[in-house]
């Protein structure tokens, strides 16, 4: 199983992208950014440093949690994307709206 | 046979990545009854690791080659079998037998792709000492062919496939001055990509779409978008046929957690002006008459469902005589490195190919050796000189 770990600090969250965030790690995630959000921190980084590989079933996970995000007011942002991510991201325009930043701290800075 | 064509046969059965949801179950049960075994596991050995896709008596979990039983037996022809693990040099040491869960028994019988390449194995294992004989062997390779069968279909699969078949446009655009045609891989893992051609009142339209992730749903999403973008078009602009359908498909999608992206592109044939949208899509190319140039449809336009209220821009070209419109679906996710490459490669076959099935033919033979495990679909419009 990938393992998924969640830091938060009030409104804000640091999520932990699993090591292949694919059709079976894609459903974790999208209920852990749920999960977050529901809890007050729609503010959401996720960290995808140890993720080298992202499917189009992972895209949609984060997608479903940037929209959940951005209606209780927040938003998501990723960092630490790798090359194989920011393809998929740049190919499909969607780092239009998920944001990709060189580090956590970038991405967390001026919500 | 390569370790790399091995390996490859093993990505493209797309096992790794996805849920077994319990189809080895019985075999399995049914192997740890009849060889009276603790541990019974399906394991796939790529080039680093051994997985375990399902199991009774251990986790599914991933091993290194190094300490892994079945890398070994992805070597063999048949069985391979270890008596005592303790006593064997190649394993005494080995993570899994000096420490726990302290195996000593071990055989497997090897898995193979379609292709004959050896993927993973049907293993048993067991913590004492213990023979297995020729007439267990071949009952492994038994229980191993059924595993095998199982590996390359499921019922899901194949009820996919017929949707998507249904997906095909049954006639051919009949466009004076123009060769149309659209494929798509035969199905390995089924998704949701599809092509589409109709005419309008005012022009023609094609389509290539791909709803984002695989199987059944996948599938039916698409054809739902399919006729929904149909209705949309007869009557609407372009953009707005696209908002059209993001409003009726957001719920769909939400629920799914799918999105998808879609390039589509409206022909004058007389002047051969085009009018497209790329929703987040970005696998649209035009190919001169000479196959020497090739210029990207890019925009900056998102896919469909990945924010609310969104809109779609227009965006104009000409398709002179000779030049050839090729688009391809996002079977690149799982595929190139760069994406550029296969625009490379289609300007390149573009030259080659007398015609516009040719041209799709060429682009799926050559997608089908790189695809990891998302189909490929093609379309290709090529004006007449």
């Amino acid at each position: 199983m990938s393992t998924i770990e969640v830091r938060t600090e009030g409104r804000q969250a640091v999520v932990t992208g699993p090591p292949r965030l694919n059709m079976t790690a894609a459903p974790q995630l999208r209920e852990v950014l749920a999960q977050t959000v529901a809890h007050g921190s729609p503010q959401i980084v996720v960290d995808l440093g140890g993720t080298t590989f992202v499917d189009s079933s992972g895209l949609g996970a984060l997608v479903g949690g940037l929209k959940t995000a951005r209606q209780a007011g927040g938003d998501l942002r990723l960092a630490a994307v790798s090359d194989q991510v920011m393809t998929v991201l740049t190919l499909t325009s969607l780092h239009r709206v998920l944001r990709p930043f060189p580090t956590v701290e970038d991405a967390s800075r001026e919500w | 046979m390569t370790e790399d064509d091995r390996v490859g046969a093993l990505q493209r059965l797309d096992v790794l990545d996805s849920p077994t949801e319990g189809r080895f179950d019985r075999v399995i049960r049914l192997a740890q009854q009849l060889f009276d075994v603790p541990v019974v596991a399906v394991n796939m050995v790529d080039a680093r690791a051994q997985h375990t896709i399902a199991a009774v008596g251990m986790e599914c979990d991933s091993v290194p080659r190094a300490d892994s039983f079945c890398a070994h037996t992805v070597q063999q022809s048949s069985t391979f079998v270890v008596p005592d693990a303790s006593l064997d040099p190649r394993f005494a040491h080995t993570a899994l037998v000096a420490g726990d869960p302290h195996v000593r028994f071990y055989a497997g019988h090897p898995l193979h792709a379609p292709g004959g390449q050896a993927i993973g194995s049907l293993c048993l294992a067991g913590s004492r000492p213990r023979e297995f004989s020729a007439l267990e062997q071949r009952l492994l390779g038994d229980l191993a062919s059924w595993v095998e069968e199982e590996l390359v279909r499921s019922d899901e699969r194949l009820e996919a496939e017929q949707v998507q078949r249904r997906l095909v446009p049954r006639r051919p655009l009949g466009l004076e001055g123009y060769d149309v045609a659209g494929g798509g891989a035969p199905a390995r893992s089924v998704s949701g990509d599809f092509y589409d051609w109709h005419e309008l009142p005012d022009g023609f339209q094609v389509v290539l779409a791909d709803v984002m992730g695989k199987g059944l749903t996948a599938a039916i999403l698409a054809a739902g978008l399919r006729a929904v973008l149909r209705g949309a078009s007869r009557y609407n602009p372009l953009p707005i046929a696209l908002q059209r359908v993001a409003a009726s498909m957001t719920a769909d999608l939400d629920e799914t957690g799918s999105f998808v992206t879609m390039f589509a592109a409206r022909l004058d044939p007389e002047t051969g002006a085009l009018e497209w949208v790329d929703a987040g899509h970005g696998l649209a190319v035009i190919i001169d008459a000479t196959a020497s140039t090739a210029r990207q449809l890019n925009s900056e336009d998102l896919p469909i469902g990945a924010i609310d209220d969104d809109t779609w821009q227009s965006h104009h070209e000409v398709l002179a005589p000779g030049e050839t419109l090729a688009v391809v679906s996002d079977g690149i996710l799982d595929l190139f490195d760069e994406p550029w490459d296969a625009v490379e490669t289609g300007r390149e076959l573009s030259g080659v190919c007398a015609t516009a099935q040719d041209l799709v033919d060429e682009i799926l033979a050559r997608a089908a050796h790189h695809v990891v495990s998302d189909d490929v679909t093609a379309l290709v419009v090529r004006r007449n000189l």
